[in-house]
């Protein structure tokens, strides 16, 4: 059974009190304003952000899609792009007890800056494509998924 | 005296500059010879002869040392004249000083540049490429000039590449077919793949000086070329190539180590991973391709001013690395698990297929450029 619900008319929890996105939406995905990063990593799955006209974001979509994932693609305008990195980075932090530390996209103890495109699993920073491509070709990428309840098999 | 030893660069100039007086005068002598004004063989006498006759000569050739201004005192002549002699002097041994500083900084450059040509012909033989011909038309030396000495290093370094792979494949092929130990027989897997992932930085590091260059695989040989993806080759057909040929049917071998089923579906299993990672990086290339398209068609065609698109077009280039980067990633994880997945014999075999799978494609390429052809 597959998890596939299209992004474009899936919502998030913007009923739920958090901010709408804001009205210079000309593309068909929705921009990704601050305020509302949190909620949408909490509630998905699988979730990707990344730049305006990103082809690399494309490249992870097919990736995961390909494993049964229709992740929502939340695009990042040039402007809201440092106030949602810094967003994305504070719930980087929440998730990890060590204080002033984080895993960075290559898995490494850094900084919890976040680079685009990054994509989140289980509420949870999981990296950018070399991650995911890695843990494609050596299989972990299967069973992370399942747990983060992304795929029923 | 080593008459020639200084002045032999300056003979066609015709002047000189003001050296240690015994290279003056040894120059001195020489000037004379060659303007054939005076045979004195006493280079002394020659000097006193010319002070003689100063009005006559070019200033050039008045090289006052301490033993001529000696003799000038000796002499009537007024002091102003010396003084300005003297100066004059100066300013064409400097003038020469810089001359040659310049002349010797060509030479070395032009000597820079012909190793670089040298090694590249070596290489370029090596690998079969008609010299000559086709097979250098795109020299980065000749075509950029010094806007890529990145690439011209990429160049020396991939020459360098290939024989070190040769000698690799060499080492493992004797290794396999000798008695080595198992822990001997992975150093030299190790060293293998050590060898591809160098290869995977210098690429990328060239990727920084010009992505075009690395994504036409202009450093390859023609048949590689023809497989290009991607700035390099396909790692499913790699596998492919593995599969079909080597680690399955090679059970003849003395080695006797067919894969146990487990291996067997691994192997399967990254076949699919691999052929889905790259078509995920063909889509987006895809897109890539599209959007740069968009981008440079963007605004009125024909009105002929297209700066704006300029800008966002050199954007969008900047992707091209990242593809790059991205698709050598894959080329690496894949060989990393394929060496996971087999024994270390197994995984030996593995690299020297595909190693001598490259050395038939490089041959192949040199056979191709070197056909008999018609007459035109």
């Amino acid at each position: 059974m597959q998890h596939a619900i299209p992004y474009r008319t899936w919502v998030p929890g913007w009923t739920a009190g958090e901010p709408r996105p804001p009205a210079n939406v000309s593309g068909e995905e929705p921009i990704a304003g601050a305020g509302a990063v949190r909620a949408m990593v909490l509630e998905n799955a699988v979730v990707v952000f990344g730049r305006r006209g990103c082809c690399m974001c494309h490249v992870l979509k097919r990736l995961l899609l390909g494993h049964g994932v229709n992740p929502p693609v939340f695009q990042v305008d040039e402007d809201g792009e440092a106030a949602v990195a810094e967003e994305l980075s504070k719930v980087n932090t929440s998730n990890h007890v060590k204080k002033g530390g984080g895993i960075d996209i290559n898995g490494n103890e850094s900084s919890n800056k976040v680079q685009f495109p990054v994509v989140f699993v289980g509420g949870k920073v999981f990296g950018g494509l070399e991650r995911v491509m890695a843990t494609h070709i050596s299989g972990e990428l299967v069973p992370i998924l399942k747990e983060a309840g992304a795929l029923w098999l | 005296m080593s008459m020639n030893s200084t002045s032999a660069q300056f003979v066609t100039s015709g002047r000189m500059g003001a050296y240690e007086p015994i290279h003056q005068m040894s120059m001195w002598g020489e000037t004379f010879k060659s303007n054939g004004n005076l045979s004195a063989p006493a280079p002394i006498i020659v000097e006193e002869d010319v002070k003689l006759n100063d009005q006559s000569e070019d200033t050039s050739n008045g090289i006052l040392g301490p033993s001529e201004r000696y003799y000038q005192e000796v002499t009537t002549k007024p002091a102003d004249k010396v003084q300005r002699r003297l100066a004059q002097n100066r300013e064409a041994a400097r003038k020469s000083r810089l001359r040659k500083k310049a002349y010797v900084q060509q030479l070395e450059t032009s000597r820079l540049k012909l190793i670089q040509l040298e090694q590249e012909l070596e290489r370029a033989r090596k690998q079969g490429l008609y010299v000559g011909g086709g097979g250098l038309d795109a020299n980065p030396l000749g075509v950029s000039g010094t806007a890529n000495s990145g690439i011209a290093a990429f160049e020396m370094e991939y020459g360098h590449w290939v024989e070190e792979q040769n000698r690799l494949i060499c080492e493992l092929r004797t290794a396999l077919h000798a008695h080595i130990s198992d822990v001997e027989l992975r150093m030299l897997v190790d060293s293998g793949m050590s060898h591809y992932f160098d290869l995977f930085r210098m690429k990328a590091t060239a990727a920084k000086a010009d992505v075009f260059y690395v994504m036409s695989g202009m450093w390859k040989t023609s048949a590689e070329r023809f497989f290009l993806w991607i700035g390099g080759f396909r790692p499913s057909e790699l596998l492919k190539v593995l599969y079909d040929t080597n680690i399955i049917i090679d059970v003849l071998g003395p080695h006797l180590e067919p894969l146990t089923d487990q291996q067997l579906l691994d192997v399967y299993n990254l076949r699919q991973s691999c052929q889905q990672a790259e078509d995920a990086l063909s889509q987006g290339m895809e897109k890539l391709q599209q959007t740069l398209a968009e981008t440079v068609a963007a605004g009125q065609l024909g009105e002929g001013s297209y700066i704006p698109q300029m800008g966002t077009a050199m954007e969008k280039l900047e992707a091209l690395v990242s593809f790059l980067n991205q698709a050598d990633h894959l080329r690496q994880e894949t060989l990393q698990q394929m060496s996971r997945i087999l024994t270390t014999r197994q995984a030996a075999r593995g690299l020297l297929a595909m190693g001598e799978y490259f050395q038939r494609l490089w041959a192949l390429s040199s056979l191709w450029a070197t056909r008999p052809r018609e007459p035109a």
